[in-house]
């Protein structure tokens, strides 16, 4: 018996599926090779899909890309470790002033914690990644034998540079990162020259590109413009188009469409928010609660702010001296010494709050 | 009698076939250094089924009220013939006591042994070496200050250990940008303090709510604590302290055309001399000067010297001088004190707009070497 000709093709057409199948699920860790991660630094941390994990490394001038295969969903329960840092401490081996947990984040879909430590306070501390689950319980996430990438950004240091010839005390402290659509966004605060990086970079990362720098800068009343170093940042739509919303290291909180982001360009910033004196957030998490989406910024030493984005998209900018203010936000002040904050779901935050004896505890609040 | 000195044999021999079953069973714990890196070590390792991790677990000793909820040393086991070995992840810390449990499992209980690591004596204790810009009057809207340490530093209590008095020695409330990610170079020893930009900003609220840090026609001191601990846990063997006057604030971009250079003589090692009529960032100038080429090429080798103040910059080649044309370049985000490039001011008031240069990497001064 002849097959026929639909037949056959059909059955070509599943071998092809079946072939491809396999590949396409793992895209994102296309280019990814399996060894030892060199972080040189810990610094911050942001999920990307499929439980890829970035870290960026101010010292080595990198940004990371590790697959922590961590994918299976989980749920989130109610989160408690108290006396988080002496655990960490403790199972690093030392005392709990010698660690700094640098940066948490939430995988979006297992609900596991990332800590991302510096164990020791020289230059020459052990940058480790640590993984906390739903039941409180720590282990280390080795970089050893990892699958993972590696973007280098352009300050990277030369393996034979010396002190006092220059250069090589230039240091960009990466102070922000996030994913959005297909592209890692890394902020950056030199340790020279008061200069804002913003930087781009296409994921799967490529061998060359360190992604393209785009300067910002903000205004002040309508009448000063500066250069303005990006401190924190997230993603949010606004009416569709992905926007940015940045605060920077002075005070102005400023939303900017993605698309403004070209290679080489000056963008400004429209302030949505003058947040005042010792008003710098720290982290910015966006949530929907009632209808209405709010940004939820920690500011160590102020509280936790709850900002409402109603009307948002009107916003053209804090023009006059005499305008109000921007987007009205209220501060949660009970929630103080929020050293950390990030998502854990469409209810609920993940905070580590640090109490006046020092000791840190890792545990979930509801979205307020 | 004789019933009593049997009693005595039969008690004696009963001691010792207990001391001999004890010391056939007891195990011991040590803790040596093996390949640079501290090692424990328990032997003899019972065969059968224990698990490694639970006849021995290490823990940093946190006092006996943490001590029940720290969790065990990150750390790997190894089994060679009856040795137990325990290597922790990481390097021991000086300074730290450790605790080994270990329990044989023949009934007696898990006993306990502490180790203290011994504190290395790390040489001298580390001093601030310099602060700069090292001028005695700062511009009002002063941008930072770098402070430069003789040995590493540790991270994390700068905003502690940094203040600003007033000339009545009073505390200024939050002068400086206080960020967690502390801006030091990559070797420790170089800090970068930038005074809250939002106050020296204009038209900023905290410039309206607070002022700004510094004012003309005032004098301050920075001061350094040296409570400071070093990267080896040391403090500083002393403070140190800078005093300045405050001038009006500097809105000027610097210029290329009031910067003098006086030239060198072919065949000689004699540096190039740049000077300009203020005092420039003392990082950016170790930076973003060099001497090139007419072909433009690689910048030429040779050593750096900043001085009077950061108002003179010089170049020492490493090889003698062949006649011939040479720029000095410089790039255009080179700062003055307050954060004004050669590009544009640091506050670009939109009002009353300066024309900004086009804005190419370098500029250059051309000098002859004859």
């Amino acid at each position: 018996m002849t097959l026929s000709r639909s037949r056959i093709l059909a059955l070509a057409v599943t071998a092809l599926a079946l072939v491809a199948a396999p590949a396409s699920a793992n895209h994102h860790t296309s280019g990814m090779k399996a060894g030892k991660a060199d972080l040189r630094s810990a610094g911050p941390l942001a999920f990307g899909p499929q439980g890829i994990l970035f870290a960026g490394d101010s010292n080595g001038a990198a940004i990371f890309a590790l697959d922590t295969g961590d994918t299976k969903p989980g749920s989130s329960g109610s989160v408690s470790v108290k006396g988080v840092n002496e655990k960490v401490a403790a199972m690093l081996g030392t005392s709990a002033d010698q660690i700094l947990i640098e940066d948490m984040a939430v995988n979006p879909i297992s609900k596991n914690t990332y800590l991302s430590v510096s164990r020791g306070r020289g230059p020459d501390a052990m940058a480790v990644i640590l993984k906390v689950d739903a039941a409180g319980k720590i282990s280390e996430f080795s970089l050893d034998n990892i699958k993972h990438s590696k973007a280098t950004l352009p300050n990277a240091p030369a393996p034979d540079a010396k002190d006092g010839r220059g250069g090589s005390l230039r240091v960009q402290s990466i102070t922000d990162l996030a994913y959005v659509d297909g592209k890692v966004l890394v902020a950056g605060l030199s340790n020279e020259e008061f200069a804002s990086t913003l930087r781009s970079i296409p994921f799967p990362f490529s061998a060359v590109d360190g992604g393209t720098g785009v300067e910002i800068f903000h205004g002040a009343h309508g009448r000063f413009e500066t250069n303005a170093p990006v401190r924190t940042f997230v993603p949010y739509e606004i009416q569709n188009e992905p926007h940015l919303l940045a605060a920077y290291t002075c005070t102005p909180l400023v939303k900017f469409p993605l698309s403004d982001l070209k290679p080489g360009s000056k963008v400004m910033g429209t302030t949505i928010a003058e947040l005042g004196n010792r008003n710098r957030p720290l982290d910015m998490i966006v949530y929907a609660k009632g209808g209405t989406d709010y940004i939820l910024m920690n500011n160590s030493s102020r509280g936790v702010m709850k900002m409402s984005t109603k009307d948002i998209h009107k916003y053209e900018g804090i023009k006059e001296k005499t305008d109000i203010t921007g987007l009205p936000y209220e501060t949660i002040a009970e929630l103080k010494g929020v050293q950390q904050l990030d998502r854990l779901d469409d209810n609920n935050a993940l905070i580590l709050v640090q109490d006046e004896s020092g000791a840190m505890e890792l545990k979930t609040i509801a979205l307020p | 009698m004789r019933a009593r000195l049997q009693q005595w044999v039969r008690l004696l021999a009963a001691a010792l076939c207990l001391l001999n079953a004890a010391w056939a069973d007891s195990i011991t714990v040590e803790m040596e250094k093996a390949g640079g890196e501290y090692v424990f070590r328990l032997s003899p390792f019972p065969n059968g089924s224990r698990q490694p991790n639970e006849t021995m677990r290490v823990y940093v000793d946190g006092g006996p009220a943490a001590n029940a909820d720290l969790p065990p040393l990150l750390g790997s086991y190894t089994v060679d013939g009856k040795v137990l070995s325990f290597k922790p992840r990481f390097p021991l810390q000086a300074g730290v006591r450790y605790r080994v449990v270990f329990d044989d499992g023949a009934g007696s209980g898990p006993q306990e042994r502490t180790f203290d690591i011994p504190d290395t004596d790390g040489g001298a204790a580390a001093v601030v070496e310099e602060i700069y810009p090292t001028a005695d009057v700062l511009p009002e809207n002063q941008l930072k200050f770098y402070l430069h340490f003789s040995a590493p530093m540790s991270r994390s209590e700068a905003y502690l250990r940094v203040h600003l008095l007033d000339e009545d020695g009073k505390r200024i409330t939050l002068p400086f940008l206080e960020l967690d990610q502390e801006l030091w170079d990559r070797a420790g020893r170089r800090l970068t303090i930038f005074f809250d930009p939002a106050r020296v900003k204009r038209g900023l609220l905290p410039h309206e709510e607070a002022g700004v840090p510094i004012e003309d026609g005032k004098s301050y001191t920075l001061v350094v604590e040296k409570e400071w601990l070093d990267a080896g846990g040391k403090p500083l063997a002393r403070g140190f302290e800078k005093r300045f006057r405050v001038g009006p604030a500097d809105r000027e971009p610097p210029r290329l055309t009031d910067w003098v250079v006086s030239a060198p003589k072919a065949g000689v090692r004699d540096p190039v001399i740049v000077e300009f009529p203020e005092s420039l960032d003392h990082a950016l100038l170790g930076r973003l000067v060099r001497i090139t080429t007419a072909a433009r090429r690689a910048p030429l080798r040779g050593e750096i010297t900043i001085d009077r103040h950061e108002m003179r910059w010089r170049f020492t080649p490493d090889a003698p001088w062949p006649a011939g044309r040479y720029y000095v370049e410089v790039g255009t985000i080179l700062e003055d004190l307050a954060g004004n490039t050669l590009e544009r001011p640091f506050e670009v008031d939109v009002f009353e707009r300066v024309q900004e240069r086009v804005a190419g990497a370098t500029e250059t001064i051309g000098f002859e070497v004859k």
